[in-house]
């Protein structure tokens, strides 16, 4: 059906270029081809944190290792052998052209369509698939810079340091494949990002899974170059050789490789959620740390974080990139307690509101399994940390769990349970790291 | 000049082509499964179709006739001049024809009237809450940018409680049977659309509005925001699947149900990203 339509299409674009010969410069606007965007460390002072300030050479040397790597712009992408990719990368673009038998890691080259003798291959490529649908909010890097991200809280997640907050595998470990699938197909609920299922076919969503580990890889191996290479003295010719950069090429990917084998699967299964359970959870709830950050009563609202409306009220209360002088206009106490309560990335946090009613959103998903990660593991990036194996075991992590899962439809399990935790409840060790 | 009387005779015989095209081309006609693109899936959408082609027959004609007359007037009364360049016809100035104005006035108004009684009882059925069905809500439709978020109550078959079945973008009915939804939104306007249907209500903030419709057709369907909700507003799409029995949906629910009950991973996963 869509083939009959074309030939409609093109006349009808080809009236409309007649139409417009008056505007001819809008519809000949072209973009030019999209360019990476360097980490700031590359060039920016960052005071402790390692940085290339004031170092060209060394810039150059960084620059010149990352395109052979990795390719010089998303048009022409380059694969280092052993990446965690599906076949390698083959994926990743709709050209391909094997240069194998060549010195070096860039053993098959991938790329749109602009070079000499590319292979066409039976797909778009996640790069293409990305470029439609991600580019726009998680920006040309992956640094969660595009056009449309500063309008949103939560920020677009950026993929260069490889932390991914709604995952599987165990405390700060690398994402399983799964657990990103997972977010692109379900989106995440309570935040900007849809659900792809309707939009894209499963094929193209490993293949848009692809794009996003290999902006991770290409990031995090930016990165290292650049702590490797402050290390080293402007004038040291010797200074990023062959072996280190392999060394560290292989050290992100053997990252993500054993991520994948490291999927935390609960040791015994699910209590069954009986009053009993359920009650021994909201215990726990009250006697543990939770309650500092989720509040007395699971609203967002703990002592631990910045009141919810002066929260909002920075967060919302106007332009978006003015937040810092809002931050600013805030008494000191606060303003000391603000700056501790932000993410890995710099972005203000919030705890989870776990008492809306049936509004209640959980970002990481729904099901026992997806809470039982959150609490057991945390969330990387964010400062939810691990509870599992302590404070919580086996057992104590299900009635959690089960208290979580029914509190929205249950307040009262809070609003009436006495101020002091039920005698008998176990005192639990707060594992908050401070 | 007569070549212009030509010129627009040719854009109305256009017109007037490319909507005989129309009815022999599923791309260009009504939004309608591929094999049978005549027939809406829906009792609304056949009665909505219904009163579409009265609409397009009185418009159509109308438009012919305009046409012709103008057509014929531009061929008619075209400027001629003689060998001197001077005009052959003189031009007259008259103030206006009472008679004319009532009569164009009198027939537009009675279509007008016609239309707004005729189309009364399709309104009443599909919008009015009086006659939404007395049957259990097949789901709650939340819109929120960019998402459908919807909830099938669970084996209860109440809404709203602990064992409810929440769902994104992926509405799932039985068909032959009257479906009614609860329809709210989380943030902004958005509209809820299901053109196969010819169902469209808008989301709005703090309402919570019940939509109700049918298909006499096992499938796939479409479900799309008709309302500029955004920057995303173009993803906010949703699946919709038609269930030939009512078993078959009931067991979709409960896969889906068990998914959502899931603890822990039975599947392995391969290493190396596989």
């Amino acid at each position: 059906m869509v083939s009959r339509f074309r030939p409609a299409r093109r006349l009808g674009l080809i009236g409309l270029l007649f139409a417009s010969a008056g505007c001819s410069d809008w519809l000949s606007y072209d973009p030019g081809s999209l360019r990476y965007i360097e980490a700031e460390a590359m060039t920016q002072e960052l005071g402790p944190k390692p940085n290339l300030h004031g170092k060209p050479k060394l810039q150059a040397k960084v620059r010149e290792t990352m395109a052979r790597l990795y390719g010089p712009d998303p048009q022409l992408i380059r694969v280092p052998k052993g990446a965690p990719l599906m076949l390698g990368g083959r994926y990743l673009a709709s050209h391909l052209r094997e240069s194998e038998g060549q010195a070096g890691p860039d053993r098959r080259i991938y790329e749109g369509d602009n070079l000499q003798d590319p292979k066409l291959r039976p797909q778009l490529g996640g790069y293409s698939i990305y470029r439609r649908n991600c580019l726009h909010c998680h920006g040309v890097t992956g640094a969660g810079d595009g056009p449309t991200a500063s309008f949103f809280f939560p920020r677009p997640r950026d993929f260069r340091r490889g932390i991914f907050k709604f995952t599987s595998t165990p405390t700060g470990a690398r994402p399983h494949r799964d657990d990103l699938r997972r977010t692109i197909v379900k989106g995440l609920d309570g935040t900007s990002m849809p659900a792809f299922e309707p939009i894209l076919s499963p094929s193209e969503i490993e293949q848009v899974v692809d794009y996003v580990i290999f902006l991770s890889l290409r990031g995090e191996t930016e990165l290292a170059l650049i702590e490797e290479a402050s290390i080293s003295e402007e004038g040291d010719n010797e200074a990023l050789g062959e072996d280190i950069v392999q060394e560290i090429v292989s050290g992100v990917f053997t990252r993500w490789k054993s991520a994948q084998a490291q999927v935390v699967n609960p040791s015994v299964a699910r209590t069954p959620p009986t009053r009993e359970s359920i009650l021994r959870g909201r215990d726990l709830y009250l006697a543990s740390d939770c309650k500092d950050c989720h509040g007395r009563l699971a609203k967002g609202d703990g002592a631990s974080f910045v009141e919810t409306k002066i929260s909002n009220e920075i967060i919302f209360g106007g332009d978006p990139s003015k937040m810092g002088e809002r931050v600013a206009a805030l008494p000191e106490k606060v303003q000391a307690l603000w700056k501790q309560k932000l993410d890995e990335w710099g972005n203000p946090l919030r705890p989870a509101n776990l008492n809306r009613g049936k509004e209640t959103t959980y970002k990481g998903g729904r099901r026992p399994i997806d809470i039982y990660w959150r609490i057991a593991k945390g969330i990387n990036g964010a400062q939810m940390p691990g509870h599992y194996p302590s404070p919580f075991d086996d057992r104590k992590m299900w009635d959690i769990v089960n208290f979580v899962l029914a509190l929205p439809y249950e307040p009262e399990l809070l609003t009436e349970a006495p101020v002091a935790p039920t005698a008998g409840a176990p005192a639990v060790a707060d594992a908050r790291p401070r | 000049m007569r070549y212009w009387s030509i010129l627009f005779a040719m854009a109305a015989v256009g017109a007037v082509g490319a909507f005989l095209y129309a009815y022999f081309s599923p791309d260009w006609w009504l939004p309608n499964p591929p094999g049978d693109f005549h027939h809406s899936v829906s009792r609304f959408g056949r009665e909505i179709d219904k009163l579409f082609f009265i609409i397009l027959a009185i418009t159509g004609a109308v438009f012919v006739g305009t046409q012709v007359v103008l057509v014929w007037a531009m061929h008619r009364f075209a400027d001629e001049t003689d060998a001197q360049g001077h005009p052959v016809r003189k031009a007259d100035y008259f103030h206006g024809s009472q008679r004319l104005e009532v009569i164009w006035t009198i027939i537009p108004a009675g279509i007008l009237v016609f239309i707004a009684l005729y189309q009364m009882g399709t309104w009443a059925e599909i919008k009015y809450r009086s006659a939404a069905p007395k049957v259990p809500p097949l789901a709650e439709v939340t819109a929120r940018q960019f998402q459908w978020v919807i909830r099938y109550p669970g084996p209860d078959g109440k809404l709203n409680t602990v064992d409810d079945l929440v769902v994104v973008d992926d509405l799932h009915f039985t068909r032959d049977r009257m479906a009614l939804i609860y329809l709210r939104s989380s943030d902004v306007l958005h509209s809820f659309f299901l053109p196969q249907l010819r169902v469209k209500q808008d989301a709005v903030p703090g309402l919570t509005i019940p939509v109700w419709f049918d298909a006499d057709r096992a499938g796939d369907y479409e479900l799309v925001c008709a309302e500029l909700c955004g920057w995303g507003h173009y993803k906010m799409r949703g699946k919709v699947y038609v269930h030939e029995t009512e078993e078959q949906l009931r067991q979709w629910i409960d896969e889906k149900l068990a998914e959502q009950n899931r603890s822990r991973l039975t599947m392995t996963t391969a290493p190396n990203g596989r």
